[in-house]
């Protein structure tokens, strides 16, 4: 490592810093690139059809439709860019952008493997080292962010189904907010510190030591929340085709569109690392105390895909919700649900548990 | 008369709604590996290109004109059909034919031109219906298609053809010579 850093004149600490980054965006881009595919044709299986499977390299090798990906990729590429001639054309171009970065820094905090020691450096497998203070109040605060983008891109593109998907979606954004903090606020509590290789660390790995154990209503209020935060269906209330088109990236088109659609599979990703740090334990392997890096980040990588995987399952199983019914469930439902798991679990501490 | 609705009762365990969403998982995931690991051609879906769906009896397809043993095509060009049509996409032109040979002054009808437009077409059904020598299938062909107008104008041999290679049969694009008289084939 040192050798190749001094040869492209970096120090180590540099070098290891840029392969993080590298690591973790392609591979969290590329894994939401290939959830386009996965939650086609898992849909598609899901309701008894078949789904995408004719896209083929060089029209010949088919690898069971994976090519979709890239095809629809040049579709896009190749879409005229419009632009309406009432929208606001700065903003038109920033949004898609508001609503993909916010969507991949998220991950930036997330342990994805265990830390090592070489050469009496240790390395930690996460583009944000652990102890930076910010801990996991940086993916909450930059989950609110996103949001940012899906009403920017609604207010910009003048256009009104795109103005009531983006109220819509910042409405529901306020309504989850609140419960879905008070559930990680309850695991930073009998965490005892926010940092995310700390949750990890008390989590352990015996699999009835995890948060889900734990704290099972926390954990169903977070997952609940989660749908809403990534605009995914039960709660995708920025679109709906029967009411307002295509919500807020009904204007979007081109590239502008794709950059749309891959922000919310990225955005999936990062919650659902955000679920296997919180409450899965993480990179800790089931029942191996001391497991090789490969390994962790393996166990890591399982249960990212699996939770992803369920954002699929769960949105081909939950019919839609109604506007106000998901005001409904947030405010009244969600709220006092995790107030209640918080203070359950404060009394718990206090009886020294 | 009012319909007295019955309001279904939820338990206890279905009010948590956590427990019927598990449920609904369930059978979802049953369907999604129930179609995964079932053979491509046991599927509802039909991979058209390569697989091809088995129309039912009685499908109206693609027009056949039926022809005698010995080739010869089963229209008498009574223009039954063309009058029967709805779209009026048949067109004949009727001719006399006889063969000398075996009766003298035995003269019969046949079309000479009998043009159908496909495009015209709807598949009724009416002309095989009106027709009264059984000489006008309809049949379960439905891949008609062509890149231009004038290769959906079916001819006489066209729709004679049309089944021949399904049926293994000898294409043909002349009329054979008689060499017994029509009425006394039993058809
Ligand atoms: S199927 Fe109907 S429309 Fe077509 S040729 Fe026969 S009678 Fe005419
Ligand atoms: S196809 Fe049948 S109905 Fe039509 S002209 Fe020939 S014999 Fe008459």
């Amino acid at each position: 490592m040192d050798k190749f850093a001094s040869l492209l004149h970096l120090t180590p600490a540099i070098l290891w810093m840029v392969i993080k980054v590298v690591i973790v965006f392609a591979g969290v881009m590329s894994l939401a690139a290939i959830f386009t595919w996965v939650e086609r044709r898992g849909s598609a299986m899901i309701q008894d059809r078949i789904g995408p499977n004719r896209a083929a390299l060089f029209g010949k090798i088919r690898i069971i439709g994976l090519a979709q990906i890239l095809a629809d990729g040049i579709k896009m590429f190749f879409k005229e860019d419009l632009i309406p001639t009432d929208a606001n054309r700065k903003l038109f171009w920033l949004a898609p952008f508001l609503a993909f970065v916010p969507a991949l820094m998220g991950f930036a905090i997330i342990p994805f493997g265990k830390s090592f020691v070489s050469g009496g450096v240790s390395y930690h497998l996460s583009v944000l080292d652990p102890g930076n203070g910010m801990g996991m109040l940086y993916p909450l605060a930059i989950g609110g962010m996103a949001v940012y983008g899906v009403l920017v891109a609604a207010w910009s593109s003048n256009n009104k189904w795109s103005i009531l998907g983006g109220m819509r979606a910042s409405a529901a954004m306020v309504s989850y907010e609140i419960g879905m903090s008070l559930a990680v606020v309850s695991i930073f509590m009998t965490t005892g510190g926010y940092d995310p290789s700390e949750i990890i660390g008390t989590q352990g790995h015996l699999p009835w030591n995890w948060n889900i154990v734990h704290q099972p209503l926390g954990f169903i209020v977070f997952f609940t929340c989660l749908f809403a935060e990534t605009n995914r269906l039960p709660f995708d209330f920025a679109e709906g085709e029967s009411e307002i088109v295509a919500g807020f990236n009904t204007e979007f088109g081109s590239m502008k569109y794709s950059l749309m659609a891959l922000a919310e599979y990225s955005h999936m990703m990062t919650a659902s690392a955000l679920i296997a740090t919180l409450y899965f334990g993480g990179w800790q392997v089931p029942f191996v105390k001391d497991p090789t890096v490969m390994l962790s980040v393996a166990c890591f990588l399982v249960k990212l895909v699996f939770f992803a995987w369920v954002f699929v399952w769960i949105r081909w199983t939950v019919p839609r919700f109604r506007y106000d019914q998901l005001m409904h469930l947030g405010w009244k439902v969600m709220l006092p649900m995790s107030m209640g798991n918080l203070v359950f679990h404060a009394w718990r501490m206090s009886q020294g548990h | 008369m009012g319909v007295i609705v019955k309001k279904v009762e939820l338990s206890w365990l279905d009010r948590t709604y956590v427990w019927p969403v598990m449920k609904g998982m369930a059978i979802t995931f049953e369907h999604f590996i129930k179609q995964l690991f079932t053979a491509t051609s046991k599927r509802y879906t039909i991979q058209y290109p390569e697989m091809k769906k088995e129309m039912p009896e009685g499908y109206r397809g693609l027009h056949e004109l039926k022809r005698f043993e010995d080739g010869a095509i089963k229209c008498v060009a009574c223009f039954m059909c063309q009058e029967a049509c709805p779209a009026r996409c048949i067109s004949i032109e009727a001719e006399e034919f006889s063969d000398l040979n075996i009766t003298q002054g035995f003269e019969e009808k046949r079309p000479a031109i009998f043009k159908i437009d496909m495009l015209r077409c709807i598949y009724c059904g009416m002309c095989e219906e009106a027709c009264p020598k059984d000489a006008i299938w309809l049949r379960k062909d439905y891949e008609v298609a062509a890149y231009d107008r004038l290769s959906m104008q079916f001819g006489k041999w066209d729709l004679m053809n049309t089944y021949a290679k399904a049926d293994g049969k000898d294409r043909i694009s002349q009329d054979p010579t008689p060499t017994v008289p029509r009425r006394t084939i039993v058809m």
